[in-house]
Protein backbone atom coordinates (compact mmCIF):
# COMPACT_ATOMS: atom_id res chain seq x y z
CA UNK A 1 0.00 0.00 0.00
CA UNK A 2 1.56 3.34 -0.96
CA UNK A 3 1.31 6.59 0.97
CA UNK A 4 -1.17 7.93 -1.54
CA UNK A 5 -3.54 5.04 -1.25
CA UNK A 6 -3.95 5.05 2.52
CA UNK A 7 -7.37 6.48 3.28
CA UNK A 8 -7.59 6.75 7.02
CA UNK A 9 -11.31 7.41 7.23
CA UNK A 10 -12.08 4.43 5.04
CA UNK A 11 -9.85 2.11 7.02
CA UNK A 12 -11.11 3.33 10.38
CA UNK A 13 -14.74 3.15 9.37
CA UNK A 14 -14.17 -0.41 8.20
CA UNK A 15 -12.92 -1.37 11.65
CA UNK A 16 -15.62 0.70 13.36
CA UNK A 17 -18.43 -1.05 11.51
CA UNK A 18 -16.91 -4.50 11.96
CA UNK A 19 -14.26 -4.56 14.70
CA UNK A 20 -13.58 -8.27 14.34
CA UNK A 21 -11.09 -10.58 12.76
CA UNK A 22 -12.56 -13.67 11.12
CA UNK A 23 -10.26 -16.63 11.77
CA UNK A 24 -10.87 -19.65 9.56
CA UNK A 25 -10.06 -23.09 10.94
CA UNK A 26 -9.30 -25.63 8.24
CA UNK A 27 -8.73 -29.37 8.27
CA UNK A 28 -5.15 -29.91 9.44
CA UNK A 29 -4.98 -33.03 7.29
CA UNK A 30 -7.37 -35.32 5.47
CA UNK A 31 -9.72 -37.26 7.72
CA UNK A 32 -13.23 -37.73 9.09
CA UNK A 33 -14.60 -34.70 10.91
CA UNK A 34 -16.74 -34.44 14.03
CA UNK A 35 -17.57 -30.96 15.27
CA UNK A 36 -17.31 -30.28 19.00
CA UNK A 37 -18.95 -26.82 19.09
CA UNK A 38 -22.15 -25.16 17.97
CA UNK A 39 -22.55 -21.96 16.00
CA UNK A 40 -22.66 -18.99 18.37
CA UNK A 41 -20.56 -20.69 21.03
CA UNK A 42 -17.95 -18.63 22.86
CA UNK A 43 -14.50 -20.20 22.58
CA UNK A 44 -11.17 -19.53 24.24
CA UNK A 45 -7.73 -19.36 22.68
CA UNK A 46 -4.45 -20.71 23.99
CA UNK A 47 -3.39 -19.40 27.37
CA UNK A 48 -0.98 -19.95 30.23
CA UNK A 49 2.39 -18.45 31.03
CA UNK A 50 4.06 -20.51 28.30
CA UNK A 51 1.04 -20.45 25.97
CA UNK A 52 0.81 -24.14 26.81
CA UNK A 53 -2.85 -24.46 27.79
CA UNK A 54 -4.84 -25.38 24.67
CA UNK A 55 -7.91 -23.41 23.64
CA UNK A 56 -11.45 -24.73 23.37
CA UNK A 57 -11.89 -28.00 21.42
CA UNK A 58 -13.37 -27.16 18.01
CA UNK A 59 -13.39 -30.38 16.01
CA UNK A 60 -12.06 -33.90 16.04
CA UNK A 61 -10.40 -35.32 12.95
CA UNK A 62 -9.83 -39.06 12.58
CA UNK A 63 -7.41 -40.69 10.17
CA UNK A 64 -6.34 -44.33 10.25
CA UNK A 65 -8.33 -44.71 13.50
CA UNK A 66 -6.22 -42.00 15.16
CA UNK A 67 -8.55 -39.29 16.47
CA UNK A 68 -7.05 -35.83 17.03
CA UNK A 69 -8.82 -32.96 18.77
CA UNK A 70 -8.08 -29.56 17.23
CA UNK A 71 -8.43 -26.56 19.52
CA UNK A 72 -8.95 -22.87 18.96
CA UNK A 73 -5.90 -20.61 18.80
CA UNK A 74 -7.96 -17.49 19.43
CA UNK A 75 -10.88 -16.39 21.57
CA UNK A 76 -14.17 -15.29 20.08
CA UNK A 77 -17.51 -16.57 18.85
CA UNK A 78 -18.10 -19.38 16.40
CA UNK A 79 -19.66 -17.52 13.49
CA UNK A 80 -19.73 -20.33 10.92
CA UNK A 81 -19.67 -24.11 10.92
CA UNK A 82 -19.63 -26.13 7.73
CA UNK A 83 -22.16 -28.43 9.36
CA UNK A 84 -22.79 -30.54 6.27
CA UNK A 85 -19.27 -31.94 6.68
CA UNK A 86 -20.01 -33.38 10.13
CA UNK A 87 -19.18 -37.08 10.06
CA UNK A 88 -17.72 -36.81 6.55
CA UNK A 89 -14.22 -37.34 5.18
CA UNK A 90 -12.60 -34.06 4.12
CA UNK A 91 -9.40 -33.09 2.36
CA UNK A 92 -6.60 -31.21 4.11
CA UNK A 93 -7.20 -27.47 4.10
CA UNK A 94 -11.01 -27.66 3.88
CA UNK A 95 -12.61 -24.71 5.67
CA UNK A 96 -14.53 -26.06 8.66
CA UNK A 97 -15.18 -23.30 11.18
CA UNK A 98 -14.83 -19.53 11.39
CA UNK A 99 -14.25 -17.77 14.68
CA UNK A 100 -15.16 -14.12 15.04
CA UNK A 101 -12.47 -12.62 17.20
CA UNK A 102 -13.16 -9.17 18.74
CA UNK A 103 -10.26 -6.82 18.03
CA UNK A 104 -8.71 -4.66 20.73
CA UNK A 105 -7.32 -1.21 19.95
CA UNK A 106 -3.77 -2.58 19.86
CA UNK A 107 -4.80 -5.35 17.49
CA UNK A 108 -6.51 -2.86 15.18
CA UNK A 109 -3.35 -0.78 15.04
CA UNK A 110 -1.35 -3.92 14.30
CA UNK A 111 -3.82 -5.06 11.65
CA UNK A 112 -3.55 -1.72 9.87
CA UNK A 113 0.22 -1.61 10.25
CA UNK A 114 0.56 -5.09 8.83
CA UNK A 115 -0.96 -3.79 5.61
CA UNK A 116 1.75 -1.15 5.41
CA UNK A 117 4.86 -2.83 6.84
CA UNK A 118 6.99 -5.53 5.25
CA UNK A 119 6.56 -8.53 7.54
CA UNK A 120 9.54 -10.82 8.05
CA UNK A 121 8.28 -14.28 9.05
CA UNK A 122 9.88 -17.01 11.20
CA UNK A 123 11.44 -19.55 8.84
CA UNK A 124 10.81 -22.46 11.22
CA UNK A 125 9.23 -23.15 14.58
CA UNK A 126 12.18 -22.25 16.79
CA UNK A 127 13.48 -19.76 19.35
CA UNK A 128 14.69 -16.44 18.01
CA UNK A 129 17.23 -13.82 19.10
CA UNK A 130 18.58 -10.71 17.49
CA UNK A 131 22.10 -10.99 16.12
CA UNK A 132 24.63 -9.50 18.53
CA UNK A 133 25.14 -6.44 16.36
CA UNK A 134 21.42 -5.67 16.00
CA UNK A 135 20.75 -6.33 19.70
CA UNK A 136 23.49 -3.95 20.76
CA UNK A 137 22.13 -1.25 18.41
CA UNK A 138 18.61 -1.78 19.79
CA UNK A 139 19.97 -1.50 23.35
CA UNK A 140 21.84 1.70 22.55
CA UNK A 141 19.44 3.60 20.34
CA UNK A 142 16.16 1.72 20.07
CA UNK A 143 14.77 -0.40 17.26
CA UNK A 144 13.42 2.48 15.19
CA UNK A 145 16.89 3.92 14.75
CA UNK A 146 17.95 0.81 12.87
CA UNK A 147 17.84 0.65 9.10
CA UNK A 148 18.13 -2.86 7.72
CA UNK A 149 19.03 -3.91 4.21
CA UNK A 150 18.57 -7.18 2.31
CA UNK A 151 21.45 -9.50 3.18
CA UNK A 152 21.89 -8.15 6.73
CA UNK A 153 22.30 -10.81 9.41
CA UNK A 154 19.53 -9.79 11.76
CA UNK A 155 18.44 -12.79 13.77
CA UNK A 156 19.77 -16.05 15.18
CA UNK A 157 17.42 -19.01 15.03
CA UNK A 158 17.98 -21.68 17.66
CA UNK A 159 16.55 -25.07 16.81
CA UNK A 160 17.55 -28.39 18.37
CA UNK A 161 20.62 -26.88 20.03
CA UNK A 162 21.82 -25.53 16.70
CA UNK A 163 22.16 -21.82 16.10
CA UNK A 164 21.59 -20.57 12.56
CA UNK A 165 22.02 -16.99 11.35
CA UNK A 166 18.97 -15.60 9.56
CA UNK A 167 19.49 -13.00 6.85
CA UNK A 168 16.97 -10.31 6.00
CA UNK A 169 15.56 -10.63 2.50
CA UNK A 170 12.80 -8.02 2.39
CA UNK A 171 12.58 -4.36 1.45
CA UNK A 172 15.11 -2.02 3.04
CA UNK A 173 13.65 0.05 5.84
CA UNK A 174 13.41 0.88 9.51
CA UNK A 175 12.90 -1.79 12.12
CA UNK A 176 9.47 -0.55 13.13
CA UNK A 177 7.71 -3.42 14.91
CA UNK A 178 9.16 -6.36 16.80
CA UNK A 179 6.71 -9.19 17.31
CA UNK A 180 8.79 -11.42 19.59
CA UNK A 181 10.88 -11.23 22.72
CA UNK A 182 14.38 -12.66 22.42
CA UNK A 183 14.23 -16.34 23.34
CA UNK A 184 10.54 -16.76 22.49
CA UNK A 185 9.42 -19.91 20.74
CA UNK A 186 7.74 -18.80 17.51
CA UNK A 187 5.73 -20.86 15.04
CA UNK A 188 6.80 -21.07 11.41
CA UNK A 189 5.39 -18.24 9.31
CA UNK A 190 4.49 -15.98 12.23
CA UNK A 191 5.88 -12.46 11.70
CA UNK A 192 9.03 -11.67 13.67
CA UNK A 193 9.56 -8.13 12.45
CA UNK A 194 7.70 -5.37 10.66
CA UNK A 195 9.96 -3.21 8.52
CA UNK A 196 8.85 0.20 7.35
CA UNK A 197 10.34 1.83 4.25
CA UNK A 198 11.66 5.22 5.35
CA UNK A 199 9.29 7.15 3.10
CA UNK A 200 6.27 5.52 4.77
CA UNK A 201 7.31 6.18 8.34
CA UNK A 202 5.34 9.41 8.75
CA UNK A 203 2.20 7.70 7.44
CA UNK A 204 2.63 4.86 9.90
CA UNK A 205 2.96 7.32 12.77
CA UNK A 206 -0.24 9.06 11.66
CA UNK A 207 -2.13 5.77 11.67
CA UNK A 208 -1.04 4.98 15.20
CA UNK A 209 -1.84 8.45 16.49
CA UNK A 210 -5.22 8.52 14.79
CA UNK A 211 -6.35 5.11 16.05
CA UNK A 212 -5.14 5.83 19.56
CA UNK A 213 -6.97 9.15 19.60
CA UNK A 214 -10.22 8.07 18.01
CA UNK A 215 -10.76 4.56 19.25
CA UNK A 216 -12.50 4.01 22.53
CA UNK B 1 47.75 -39.84 11.20
CA UNK B 2 44.55 -41.53 10.10
CA UNK B 3 44.10 -42.26 6.42
CA UNK B 4 40.66 -41.63 4.96
CA UNK B 5 40.68 -45.09 3.38
CA UNK B 6 41.19 -46.67 6.80
CA UNK B 7 38.23 -44.73 8.14
CA UNK B 8 36.03 -45.94 5.30
CA UNK B 9 37.11 -49.53 6.02
CA UNK B 10 36.39 -49.07 9.72
CA UNK B 11 32.94 -47.61 9.02
CA UNK B 12 32.19 -50.54 6.72
CA UNK B 13 33.28 -53.09 9.33
CA UNK B 14 31.23 -51.40 12.08
CA UNK B 15 28.17 -51.53 9.83
CA UNK B 16 28.49 -55.28 9.29
CA UNK B 17 25.66 -55.99 11.73
CA UNK B 18 23.42 -53.14 10.56
CA UNK B 19 19.74 -53.98 10.08
CA UNK B 20 19.83 -52.52 6.55
CA UNK B 21 20.23 -54.44 3.30
CA UNK B 22 23.71 -54.52 1.71
CA UNK B 23 22.68 -52.00 -0.94
CA UNK B 24 21.14 -49.66 1.66
CA UNK B 25 24.25 -50.03 3.84
CA UNK B 26 26.38 -49.12 0.85
CA UNK B 27 24.32 -45.99 0.20
CA UNK B 28 24.43 -44.94 3.86
CA UNK B 29 28.21 -45.29 3.89
CA UNK B 30 28.46 -43.31 0.66
CA UNK B 31 26.44 -40.45 2.13
CA UNK B 32 28.71 -40.32 5.17
CA UNK B 33 31.99 -41.00 3.38
CA UNK B 34 33.26 -37.39 3.11
CA UNK B 35 33.59 -37.13 6.88
CA UNK B 36 37.28 -37.22 7.77
CA UNK B 37 38.46 -36.70 4.18
CA UNK B 38 40.79 -34.02 5.57
CA UNK B 39 42.06 -34.19 9.14
CA UNK B 40 44.14 -31.45 10.64
CA UNK B 41 45.76 -32.46 13.93
CA UNK B 42 47.20 -30.00 16.48
CA UNK B 43 48.76 -30.41 19.87
CA UNK B 44 47.23 -27.22 21.29
CA UNK B 45 44.55 -24.92 19.95
CA UNK B 46 42.34 -22.29 21.49
CA UNK B 47 39.23 -23.82 19.91
CA UNK B 48 38.81 -26.32 17.07
CA UNK B 49 35.61 -24.61 15.89
CA UNK B 50 37.40 -21.28 15.51
CA UNK B 51 39.91 -22.88 13.15
CA UNK B 52 37.14 -24.07 10.87
CA UNK B 53 35.14 -20.85 11.20
CA UNK B 54 38.17 -18.84 10.08
CA UNK B 55 38.77 -21.28 7.27
CA UNK B 56 35.21 -20.91 5.98
CA UNK B 57 35.39 -17.16 6.07
CA UNK B 58 38.81 -16.92 4.43
CA UNK B 59 38.32 -14.99 1.19
CA UNK B 60 41.68 -15.89 -0.30
CA UNK B 61 41.17 -19.65 -0.37
CA UNK B 62 38.70 -21.98 -2.06
CA UNK B 63 35.75 -23.26 -0.05
CA UNK B 64 36.76 -26.01 2.39
CA UNK B 65 35.82 -29.62 1.74
CA UNK B 66 32.76 -30.98 3.46
CA UNK B 67 33.84 -33.45 6.12
CA UNK B 68 37.01 -31.57 7.03
CA UNK B 69 38.03 -32.29 10.64
CA UNK B 70 40.17 -30.32 13.08
CA UNK B 71 41.42 -32.34 16.05
CA UNK B 72 43.47 -31.13 19.01
CA UNK B 73 45.07 -32.81 22.02
CA UNK B 74 44.14 -29.89 24.26
CA UNK B 75 42.25 -26.63 24.01
CA UNK B 76 43.03 -23.44 25.87
CA UNK B 77 39.80 -21.49 25.36
CA UNK B 78 37.18 -24.12 24.82
CA UNK B 79 33.55 -23.17 25.26
CA UNK B 80 30.21 -24.84 25.41
CA UNK B 81 26.88 -23.17 24.76
CA UNK B 82 26.40 -19.62 26.02
CA UNK B 83 30.18 -19.24 26.35
CA UNK B 84 30.26 -21.68 29.23
CA UNK B 85 33.76 -22.90 29.98
CA UNK B 86 34.51 -26.41 28.71
CA UNK B 87 37.36 -28.24 30.44
CA UNK B 88 39.54 -29.56 27.61
CA UNK B 89 42.91 -30.82 28.86
CA UNK B 90 45.20 -33.40 27.28
CA UNK B 91 43.62 -36.82 27.55
CA UNK B 92 40.32 -35.61 26.14
CA UNK B 93 39.02 -35.88 22.60
CA UNK B 94 38.49 -32.41 21.15
CA UNK B 95 37.41 -32.04 17.57
CA UNK B 96 35.26 -30.11 15.15
CA UNK B 97 34.08 -30.79 11.63
CA UNK B 98 32.35 -29.12 8.73
CA UNK B 99 29.43 -30.57 6.85
CA UNK B 100 27.88 -28.84 3.85
CA UNK B 101 24.19 -28.24 4.54
CA UNK B 102 22.63 -30.24 1.73
CA UNK B 103 19.74 -31.58 3.81
CA UNK B 104 16.18 -30.30 3.65
CA UNK B 105 15.35 -28.24 6.77
CA UNK B 106 13.09 -30.93 8.19
CA UNK B 107 15.99 -33.41 8.01
CA UNK B 108 18.82 -31.01 8.83
CA UNK B 109 17.28 -30.51 12.25
CA UNK B 110 18.28 -34.11 13.07
CA UNK B 111 21.99 -33.58 12.48
CA UNK B 112 22.59 -32.71 16.17
CA UNK B 113 20.82 -35.96 17.05
CA UNK B 114 22.98 -37.99 14.62
CA UNK B 115 26.16 -36.53 16.11
CA UNK B 116 25.02 -37.31 19.65
CA UNK B 117 24.20 -40.89 18.64
CA UNK B 118 27.67 -41.35 17.12
CA UNK B 119 29.32 -40.11 20.33
CA UNK B 120 27.12 -42.28 22.53
CA UNK B 121 27.65 -45.40 20.40
CA UNK B 122 31.42 -44.85 20.45
CA UNK B 123 31.53 -44.61 24.23
CA UNK B 124 29.32 -47.66 24.61
CA UNK B 125 31.62 -49.61 22.28
CA UNK B 126 34.52 -48.86 24.65
CA UNK B 127 32.68 -49.97 27.74
CA UNK B 128 30.94 -46.87 29.12
CA UNK B 129 27.22 -47.23 29.69
CA UNK B 130 26.50 -43.91 28.04
CA UNK B 131 23.12 -42.46 27.19
CA UNK B 132 21.75 -39.31 25.60
CA UNK B 133 20.01 -36.38 27.21
CA UNK B 134 17.92 -34.25 24.82
CA UNK B 135 19.29 -33.07 22.45
CA UNK B 136 22.79 -34.50 22.45
CA UNK B 137 24.48 -34.35 25.83
CA UNK B 138 26.24 -37.62 26.57
CA UNK B 139 25.91 -38.85 30.15
CA UNK B 140 26.98 -41.82 32.23
CA UNK B 141 24.91 -42.30 35.38
CA UNK B 142 23.84 -38.67 35.18
CA UNK B 143 27.40 -37.36 34.86
CA UNK B 144 28.45 -35.62 31.69
CA UNK B 145 31.10 -37.41 29.68
CA UNK B 146 30.75 -35.54 26.39
CA UNK B 147 29.04 -32.65 24.68
CA UNK B 148 28.25 -31.35 21.22
CA UNK B 149 27.97 -27.81 19.92
CA UNK B 150 26.35 -27.18 16.53
CA UNK B 151 26.07 -23.99 14.49
CA UNK B 152 25.12 -23.12 10.97
CA UNK B 153 27.69 -20.94 9.30
CA UNK B 154 27.63 -19.20 5.96
CA UNK B 155 30.73 -19.35 3.77
CA UNK B 156 31.93 -16.55 1.55
CA UNK B 157 30.21 -17.82 -1.61
CA UNK B 158 27.00 -18.12 0.44
CA UNK B 159 27.28 -21.85 1.01
CA UNK B 160 25.81 -23.07 4.27
CA UNK B 161 27.72 -25.45 6.48
CA UNK B 162 27.01 -27.21 9.73
CA UNK B 163 29.91 -26.52 12.07
CA UNK B 164 30.00 -29.18 14.77
CA UNK B 165 32.25 -29.25 17.83
CA UNK B 166 32.63 -32.36 19.98
CA UNK B 167 34.33 -32.79 23.33
CA UNK B 168 34.62 -36.17 25.08
CA UNK B 169 36.41 -36.90 28.33
CA UNK B 170 38.54 -39.95 27.58
CA UNK B 171 41.47 -40.25 29.99
CA UNK B 172 40.77 -37.21 32.15
CA UNK B 173 40.88 -38.20 35.81
CA UNK B 174 41.06 -34.84 37.56
CA UNK B 175 38.31 -32.29 37.05
CA UNK B 176 38.09 -28.78 38.49
CA UNK B 177 36.32 -28.65 41.83
CA UNK B 178 33.08 -27.22 40.39
CA UNK B 179 32.79 -30.13 37.93
CA UNK B 180 34.01 -32.98 40.10
CA UNK B 181 30.60 -34.26 41.15
CA UNK B 182 28.99 -33.76 37.75
CA UNK B 183 31.58 -34.88 35.18
CA UNK B 184 33.14 -38.20 34.39
CA UNK B 185 35.44 -39.77 31.81
CA UNK B 186 35.78 -43.03 29.96
CA UNK B 187 38.80 -43.92 32.06
CA UNK B 188 36.94 -43.25 35.32
CA UNK B 189 34.00 -45.34 34.13
CA UNK B 190 36.00 -48.31 32.81
CA UNK B 191 38.94 -48.20 35.23
CA UNK B 192 41.54 -48.23 32.44
CA UNK B 193 43.21 -45.79 30.04
CA UNK B 194 42.22 -45.73 26.38
CA UNK B 195 43.98 -44.74 23.19
CA UNK B 196 42.53 -41.41 22.14
CA UNK B 197 43.47 -41.93 18.49
CA UNK B 198 41.66 -45.25 18.39
CA UNK B 199 38.52 -43.72 19.88
CA UNK B 200 38.80 -40.75 17.53
CA UNK B 201 38.86 -43.13 14.54
CA UNK B 202 35.84 -45.02 15.88
CA UNK B 203 33.97 -41.76 16.43
CA UNK B 204 34.64 -40.62 12.86
CA UNK B 205 33.43 -43.97 11.55
CA UNK B 206 30.26 -43.71 13.65
CA UNK B 207 29.74 -40.14 12.47
CA UNK B 208 30.08 -41.34 8.88
CA UNK B 209 27.41 -43.94 9.53
CA UNK B 210 24.92 -41.79 11.42
CA UNK B 211 25.21 -38.71 9.22
CA UNK B 212 25.06 -41.01 6.21
CA UNK B 213 21.94 -42.56 7.69
CA UNK B 214 20.37 -39.10 7.84
CA UNK B 215 21.07 -38.51 4.15
CA UNK B 216 19.77 -41.95 3.25
CA UNK B 217 16.62 -41.47 5.35
CA UNK B 218 15.87 -38.19 3.59
CA UNK B 219 16.32 -39.96 0.25
CA UNK B 220 13.95 -42.76 1.27
CA UNK B 221 11.38 -40.30 2.57
CA UNK B 222 11.48 -38.27 -0.62
CA UNK B 223 10.99 -41.48 -2.59
CA UNK B 224 7.96 -42.31 -0.44
CA UNK B 225 9.54 -45.48 0.97
CA UNK B 226 9.41 -44.43 4.62
CA UNK B 227 7.13 -42.15 6.59
CA UNK B 228 8.61 -39.19 8.44
CA UNK B 229 7.98 -40.84 11.81
CA UNK B 230 9.98 -43.87 10.67
CA UNK B 231 13.15 -41.76 10.62
CA UNK B 232 15.83 -44.31 11.65
CA UNK B 233 17.96 -41.60 13.29
CA UNK B 234 15.14 -40.66 15.61
CA UNK B 235 14.36 -44.29 16.35
CA UNK B 236 18.01 -44.93 17.24
CA UNK B 237 18.11 -41.78 19.37
CA UNK B 238 15.11 -43.03 21.34
CA UNK B 239 16.95 -46.31 22.02
CA UNK B 240 19.93 -44.45 23.48
CA UNK B 241 18.14 -41.65 25.34
CA UNK B 242 17.29 -41.69 29.02
CA UNK B 243 15.29 -38.43 29.00
CA UNK B 244 11.73 -39.88 28.83
CA UNK B 245 10.30 -40.19 32.33
CA UNK B 246 12.82 -37.81 33.87
CA UNK B 247 11.78 -34.82 36.00
CA UNK B 248 13.56 -31.83 34.49
CA UNK B 249 14.05 -28.10 34.59
CA UNK B 250 13.64 -26.54 31.14
CA UNK B 251 15.11 -23.31 29.85
CA UNK B 252 16.71 -21.86 26.78
CA UNK B 253 19.79 -21.26 28.94
CA UNK B 254 18.71 -23.48 31.79
CA UNK B 255 21.65 -22.59 34.04
CA UNK B 256 21.15 -18.83 33.90
CA UNK B 257 17.43 -18.60 33.20
CA UNK B 258 15.46 -21.73 34.08
CA UNK B 259 11.88 -21.43 32.90
CA UNK B 260 9.81 -24.27 34.32
CA UNK B 261 9.77 -27.81 35.70
CA UNK B 262 8.17 -30.77 34.04
CA UNK B 263 8.42 -34.44 33.24
CA UNK B 264 9.68 -35.61 29.88
CA UNK B 265 6.99 -37.66 28.18
CA UNK B 266 8.57 -38.39 24.83
CA UNK B 267 10.19 -36.96 21.74
CA UNK B 268 7.88 -36.07 18.88
CA UNK B 269 8.50 -37.01 15.26
CA UNK B 270 10.27 -33.71 14.63
CA UNK B 271 12.60 -34.26 17.57
CA UNK B 272 10.68 -31.90 19.86
CA UNK B 273 10.71 -32.55 23.58
CA UNK B 274 7.20 -33.25 24.91
CA UNK B 275 6.92 -32.20 28.53
CA UNK B 276 4.16 -32.58 31.07
CA UNK B 277 4.13 -29.54 33.34
CA UNK B 278 3.29 -29.60 37.01
CA UNK B 279 -0.29 -28.44 36.30
CA UNK B 280 -0.81 -31.45 34.03
CA UNK B 281 -0.67 -29.52 30.75
CA UNK B 282 1.66 -30.50 27.94
CA UNK B 283 4.14 -28.46 25.94
CA UNK B 284 6.54 -29.33 23.13
CA UNK B 285 9.87 -27.54 22.87
CA UNK B 286 12.13 -27.42 19.83
CA UNK B 287 14.95 -25.32 21.24
CA UNK B 288 16.47 -25.07 24.66
CA UNK B 289 17.94 -27.50 27.14
CA UNK B 290 17.02 -29.52 30.18
CA UNK B 291 18.64 -30.38 33.46
CA UNK B 292 17.66 -33.54 35.23
CA UNK B 293 16.36 -32.74 38.69
CA UNK B 294 17.27 -36.13 40.09
CA UNK B 295 20.88 -36.29 38.90
CA UNK B 296 23.91 -34.03 38.65
CA UNK B 297 24.42 -32.18 35.37
CA UNK B 298 27.90 -31.26 34.34
CA UNK B 299 29.65 -28.85 32.07
CA UNK B 300 27.48 -27.86 29.13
Amino acid sequence: MSTDTIHFDEILSKYRSDPYEYVDMRAVHAGEIRFLVEEGAEVQGVSGEWQHIPGSPIYEITRERNPKVITSKTNGTVSFINRELDGKFVEAGTRLVTIRHPLKKKEIIEAILQEVLYLFPAPERARYFFSMDIQSRIDQKGARSIVIQPGDEIITMSLMKRDTPVFYDGEPGILHSIYFSPGDSIDQGVPLLGVCPEEKLSVVQKIITRVKAEWE
Amino acid sequence: MLAHGDLLDLAASLSADSPFSPSATHRILRYGAPLGCRISHHHTLSRCMDQLRDRIRATDRPAPATGKVVWADRLTASQGRFHRHWFAPEGGLHMAFLWADTLLPEWGRFLPFAVGIACCETLCAFGAGACLKWVNDILVQGRKIGGVLTETIIGVPGERYFLVGIGININVVEFPEELRSRATSLRLETGQPHGVTKIFAHLLARLQWNIGLLGYSEEQWLAGRIRFEENPVLLRWRELADSPGKKVMFGYDVQKAPLYRGTVLNIDRQGGLILCLEDGSKITEYAGEIEYLDAPDAQA
